[in-house]
């Protein structure tokens, strides 16, 4: 109570008692990157499921490829940036259910009743999910680079890759976040990943918006994802070029403040 | 009154012992069936998710029918009827053994081995309830596919192996779980499971053809009993009822059966020895 009043007397001052904002955001993401050493099996899914992935759509659907009108005929090409991306939905959904176990068995009340600020305790699990996205990032392009996937356009390619995975596993964070604030249970991640799944499944992940059929050509084109994925794979199918980043990048833009607001009013709604 | 109702409805112990193992294992069979139907949030993902993949598959690979050695459809959603039905009961199978291992949590299990229940039917009881789910949920899915267009070409009989293989996955898929639930008694460990389960659907013939898979992996699913066993429930959907696929569709996922259910046996033997 105390801490709180502290707290509340340091008002917008990024300053407070317990440390600043970046500094106590810092010290919450390498605690969420010590979980990582220290329970392995927790991250798991985000290298696991992406070269799972990589290496089932790749080998099951390499035929669609041979589709007149297919962007490449590599299907690495194709599938290692979609991958890559689900890797990066497992980093930001990862860092969520940390801190629904942290609201299950009482350590974020000790968090909330510290004399730091809060805005900490929302950017400290997205500075770990940004380090965290690196591990997909690495191990899928090292997987798949040995097994042929090929960059179109020198390593530009790479880099619009990885500002898309990084861009996506914040938004996931802050989506799961959101509904972590919300549920404050680890029943929350169920409906994280549903969110997240469905979003990716109605996007262009398995195949170009140009060959699909149907009520799915309408909802991919809707969905901002398709955008981000637009960006991904631009250095794996040709040139890069402004036309395939700019949607991307507001894409990433707009989830970031979406679900910025979606976090922020349920983290407000729960310490209030 | 309640006396008397009580005398009714609990018969003297050594009356209880004559009920035979049969009808034990169908009273738990109808526990099993009636807690999952009871709880939506455990049947309705088993729905839901397989349709989504099969919706979503037939409108991003519509276009892949018409590549050479694609077999013969009227679409890709009758294509996919058969790997949507598996990937249904995997699910429901899959929370079958869950549930197992949560009797085991919560102490259900205790109270089934000391009371006077044949120790098989405890296991078989559960079992048969996933199965009997499964076969429901086939008919939903073939229903819901034909709304769609995608009919089942085999007519009644087709419909009939669908529904057979069905229930051996159930029983297939429940042995290996309920073997990994008896074993350590933990509702999440059987849950990590289905990532295992769903990687040996994917590199099978499920969602795309083996003949136009190439290199190792289409190797590999050419030799996975899941693409023998969907490659003969396939027939039933877009070729017609033939007798030997429909055998291949049922019998593959018996024999695996046979061999995951004597597992789940083995840890149940170990277990009550280790409890008694």
């Amino acid at each position: 109570m105390t801490a709180s009043a502290t707290f509340a007397s340091s008002g917008g001052d990024n300053t407070a008692p317990g440390g600043s904002i970046v500094g106590v955001a810092s010290s919450l993401a390498q605690r969420s990157l010590v979980n990582i050493v220290r329970t392995p099996s927790a991250v798991v899914p985000t290298i696991a499921m992406p070269l799972f992935f990589i290496v089932a759509f790749s080998g099951a659907f390499s035929a669609l490829t041979e589709i007149p009108g297919f962007p490449t005929d590599n299907a690495l090409n194709w599938f290692m940036p979609w991958a890559i991306m689900q890797g990066a939905a497992f980093a930001g959904m990862g860092i969520c259910f940390g801190v629904a176990r942290d609201l299950e068995n009482g350590f974020y009340d000790r968090l909330l009743m510290a004399p730091t600020h809060r805005g900490a305790l929302i950017l400290g699990p997205m500075a770990a999910a940004s380090v965290r996205v690196l591990l997909p990032v690495v191990t899928v392009s090292v997987v798949g680079f040995a097994a042929g996937a090929r960059l179109t356009d020198g390593l530009i390619g790479m880099v619009t890759l990885v500002v898309a995975a990084e861009g996506f596993a914040l938004v996931a964070g802050l989506w799961g976040l959101g509904v972590v604030y919300r549920v404050r249970n680890q029943k929350s991640s169920a409906l994280i990943q549903v969110g997240i799944f469905v979003t990716m499944f109605l996007s262009i992940g398995q195949a170009p918006v140009a060959l699909m059929e149907g009520w799915l050509v309408h909802v991919a084109r809707l969905n901002p994802l398709t955008y981000v994925l637009n960006m991904a794979r631009a250095g794996f199918l040709g040139a890069v070029t402004w036309a395939e980043v700019w949607p991307g990048l507001l894409a990433i833009a707009g989830g970031l403040v979406v679900f910025g607001i979606w976090a922020g009013t349920g983290f407000r709604r729960m310490v209030r | 009154m309640s006396a008397a109702a009580g005398t009714t409805l609990a018969p003297p112990v050594e009356h209880r012992r004559d009920i035979r193992p049969f009808a034990q294992a169908m009273a738990l069979a109808g526990r099993s069936a009636r807690s999952t139907l009871r709880q939506p949030e455990m049947w309705l993902p088993s729905l839901i998710f397989p349709l989504m993949i099969a919706a979503v598959n037939n409108s991003a690979m519509a276009r892949a029918v018409n590549l050479p050695g694609f077999p013969p459809v009227d679409s890709v959603l009758q294509f996919l009827l058969p790997a949507t039905i598996v990937q249904g009961v995997m699910f429901g199978a899959i929370s079958g053994g869950s549930d197992l291992a949560l009797d085991i949590q919560n102490g259900f299990w205790e109270r089934l081995v000391a009371s006077p229940v044949s120790r098989p039917a405890i296991l078989i009881g559960r079992l048969t309830g996933g199965a009997l789910l499964g076969a429901c949920q086939t008919v939903v899915f073939v229903a819901i596919f034909a709304l769609f267009g995608a009919r089942v070409d085999g007519g009644p009989a087709g419909v009939l192996v669908l529904m057979g293989m069905a229930v051996m996955v159930t029983l297939m898929i429940g042995g290996i779980t309920a073997a990994v639930g008896v074993r350590t008694g933990s509702q999440e460990t059987v849950d990590a499971a289905f990532p295992l389960v769903f990687i040996l659907l994917f590199m099978s013939s499920a969602f795309f053809p083996t003949a136009l898979m190439s290199g190792w992996f289409r190797s590999v699913a050419e030799h996975n009993p899941l693409s023998w066993m969907i490659d003969g429930a396939r027939h039933q959907v877009i070729v017609g009822f033939d007798a030997s696929e429909a055998l291949q569709a049922v019998l593959v996922p018996a024999v695996i059966a046979v061999f995951t259910i004597s597992l789940a046996v083995r840890q149940m033997q170990k277990r009550l020895e280790r409890d008694s």
